[in-house]
């Protein structure tokens, strides 16, 4: 295949359609570390999050025979799961980072070890007849020749991860509850003393991560594949972790992080084609993280010394003036 | 006395750690009785697997080395009161850089191992003072940024493994076998009088010098730590970081090696899975062993002299679930679980202190209570 087709391919229809659906299960979880980042703790337990949600959709889901049970139970299960993960941290004054790497590891013994338990299996769960969540084809849209290609015919969890994306914009920056969890992550013994409950604020971001972190699971084994498969999640939930930070921390910033993340997946596969080694190109996205945490961290630096300068300058001012009375 | 000896912080620690254990291996239990048709056996195979037969006994302590050496790793770092989750990252490295030199540079066994184990470790270093630079001077969440280097180095290991390493036309992701100039020796080593012994272990347990390189590595570490400077400066900085920089610590350099070091350790953690256990290059080469170190580090509370026997202990859970996934109806997953609640209750630092509340609260009560039956009883005299 030359270089050419491999250009026309990218912006085929097709291709865009599939950063879509790859891009989904980054989004959703990265929503969550975004909310547990700004309220001033890193959740490490998304990975664990996804695959506990995504194992109990799948269970729920071939058991009950019905789809919509299954996505509420895998929710609820990514919720519950956060809260032990708040009540050790808040609670029990656990190092975040420690119990979140408790909570991954248990997650993944405990679905594979459920999984064997439930189907004698520890590969996947195909031997159960579980659901998938419907496609979305838009009336008029899907006839409109190029983007109707791209967006119609998607699983109902892509439109849930934008709208949820908008929603937690509005959540952060247009509620007292978003300003409330924005200054515990900016100076929680200042918030305390604004009167704001530290702990209850954060868990309740941690509650919410873990709301969004379990939409991110269910899109792997409910649209993504039609079945659990043991650490299906392989590594999303970090990734998700990085989509934040090149993301700048902000919701619609992590939400083009987490797409530009699918796309580089999707695009290593399209280059396999073309003999680049797909290993190289997906090291790209990291290798961008990491230089974006430099930039925002440079960044940061410098507003700071701006500011010390300027704090600076108005006293020099002061003193100045303070002398020629 | 007893309540003397419970004062020392060391026996506190040590009685919160037993406690730990002890429950979550109470917990695996209730888990084993629900799932089993031969719960007692299966336990009985998970407890007392490793000391059944000598090969077993040898993944133990195989497992233990790697795990001494990654808990150092951690626990270098986290002494200064640091996070790292590269330990991964630094091993695949270590494994890629260490086994390229076992398959393909031509030198005598006595000059390509201690080559290849240097490079491993000079691998570590450098990929460990990324992490440890980008935190310093420029405040870049640690976290996050070994992360993402672990999953560079993955992908980096797989890229030279598929397409430089593995055989020509190989249907499997591995490389050929290491040449034996490029496998770490045996234990004991190959003379006369030892011949019997020689001869059982190569044969059925083959444990390597790392055992030695390991034990070394664990007096150095606490060497490092306590009696050099720059140890003193690493545990000041993890003590309280303002105060080791208004003291005239140089916290960045502190930080940047505290990192760097961790990385050595791991490298060569990386060049044992290659050298000693696998003798060849795999892919997932670190699958379920990456965040061992830090359970490791947790349960020896960082102490160097404590890693190794937190490594024996916790390699003996590892190996024992091996041993009862093969011989009863239970997944070695259970371990994991086990290892969860252990990291989660050695970790929470209330859950001892709570203990301690509820005995002092009994006490008071049995006290307050003695003291008001005093009066009335004088009274009813």
């Amino acid at each position: 295949m030359s270089f050419d087709v491999v250009l026309r391919s990218i912006f085929s229809a097709a291709f865009l359609a599939s950063v879509l659906r790859i891009s989904t299960p980054l989004i959703l979880p990265a929503l969550g570390g975004l909310i547990t980042d700004l309220s001033g703790a890193i959740n490490i337990a998304l990975e664990g999050i996804m695959l506990v949600s995504a194992f109990t959709g799948v269970i729920v889901s071939a058991y009950s025979g019905s789809v919509g049970l299954g996505v509420i139970a895998g929710v609820i299960s990514g919720i519950l799961i956060s809260y032990v993960l708040g009540w050790f941290h808040l609670h029990m004054k656990t190092d975040i980072i420690l119990a979140g790497i408790a909570i991954n590891i248990l997650a993944t013994g405990g679905t594979i070890f459920l999984l064997f338990v439930l189907t004698g299996d520890k590969g996947n769960s195909q031997s159960l007849a579980s659901g998938t969540v419907p496609n979305i084809h838009l009336p008029f849209i899907q006839d409109i020749p190029f983007i109707g290609r791209v967006i119609s015919g998607q699983h109902v969890f892509v439109w849930i991860a934008f709208l949820l994306t908008w929603l937690v914009a509005v959540y952060l920056y247009r509620t007292p509850w978003g300003s409330h969890l924005r200054a515990v992550g900016e100076n929680p013994d200042a918030a305390e003393t604004m009167g704001i409950n530290v702990n209850r604020t954060r868990m309740i971001a941690l509650l919410i991560s873990g709301f969004l972190a379990s939409f991110g699971g269910l899109t792997m084994s409910m649209a993504y594949l039609s079945f659990f498969q043991r650490e299906m999640t392989a590594g999303r939930g970090f990734i998700a972790l990085a989509a934040v930070y090149l993301g700048g921390r902000k919701p619609w910033g992590t939400l083009a992080a987490a797409i530009l993340f699918g796309f580089a997946d999707a695009l290593s596969h399209q280059l396999g084609s073309l003999r680049v080694p797909s290993q190289l190109v997906q090291t790209i996205p990291y290798v961008v993280t990491i230089l974006a945490l430099v930039i925002y961290n440079l960044r940061e630096q410098a507003i700071k010394r701006d500011r010390q300068r300027k704090f600076y300058e108005q006293q020099q001012a002061e003193m100045g003036s303070g002398g020629g009375l | 006395m007893i309540r003397k000896l419970y004062m020392k912080p060391f026996v506190r620690e040590f009685l919160r750690i037993l406690l730990a254990i002890t429950i979550s291996l109470g917990l695996g239990f209730i888990i084993t009785l629900l799932v089993s048709d031969d719960p007692v056996g299966a336990y009985q195979a998970f407890l007392t697997g490793p000391l059944t037969r000598i090969n077993r006994t040898g993944e133990w302590i195989k497992e233990t080395i790697t795990l001494t050496l990654l808990g150092l790793s951690v626990a270098l770092v986290f002494k200064a009161n640091l996070f790292s989750l590269g330990q991964e990252g630094q091993m695949l490295l270590g494994a890629l850089v260490s086994g390229s030199i076992s398959l393909f540079v031509p030198l005598p066994a006595i000059l390509r191992i201690p080559l290849a184990l240097i490079a491993a470790m000079v691998v570590g270093y450098l990929f460990g003072a990324l992490p440890g630079y980008l935190k310093a001077h420029l405040n870049a969440n640690e976290i996050v940024s070994t992360l993402m280097l672990n999953a560079i180095a993955l992908r980096l290991y797989d890229y030279f493994l598929i397409f430089h390493i593995k055989p020509e036309g190989a249907g499997y992701n591995a490389s050929d076998f290491f040449p034996k100039e490029g496998i770490l020796p045996t234990f004991i080593p190959n003379v006369p009088f030892l011949a019997e012994a020689y001869e059982l272990f190569s044969r059925r347990a083959n444990i390597t010098i790392m055992l030695y390189i390991a034990i070394a590595v664990v007096i150095l570490t606490w060497y490092v730590m306590y009696r050099t400077p720059y140890g003193y400066e690493l545990r000041m900085l993890g003590a309280n970081s303002k105060f080791a920089s208004y003291g005239g610590i140089n916290t960045k350099k502190t930080i940047v090696l505290a990192f760097a070091v961790s990385g050595i350790v791991s490298g060569l953690a990386g060049a044992h899975l290659g050298m000693g256990i696998h003798e060849k290059l795999i892919a997932n080469i670190t699958i379920g062993i990456a965040f061992e170190g830090i359970v490791v580090a947790l349960l020896a509370r960082n102490n160097p002299i404590a890693v190794p026997f937190a490594a024996l202990a916790y390699g003996y859970l590892r190996a024992g679930a091996d041993i009862m996934e093969r011989t009863s109806d239970v997944s070695r997953e259970m371990v994991l679980v086990i290892q969860a609640i252990i990291i989660l209750l050695v970790t929470a630092e209330r859950v001892l202190p709570i203990i301690q509340q509820r005995v002092n609260a009994a006490r008071a009560n049995n006290n307050l209570s003695m003291n008001s039956e005093k009066p009335a009883l004088e009274e009813g005299g």
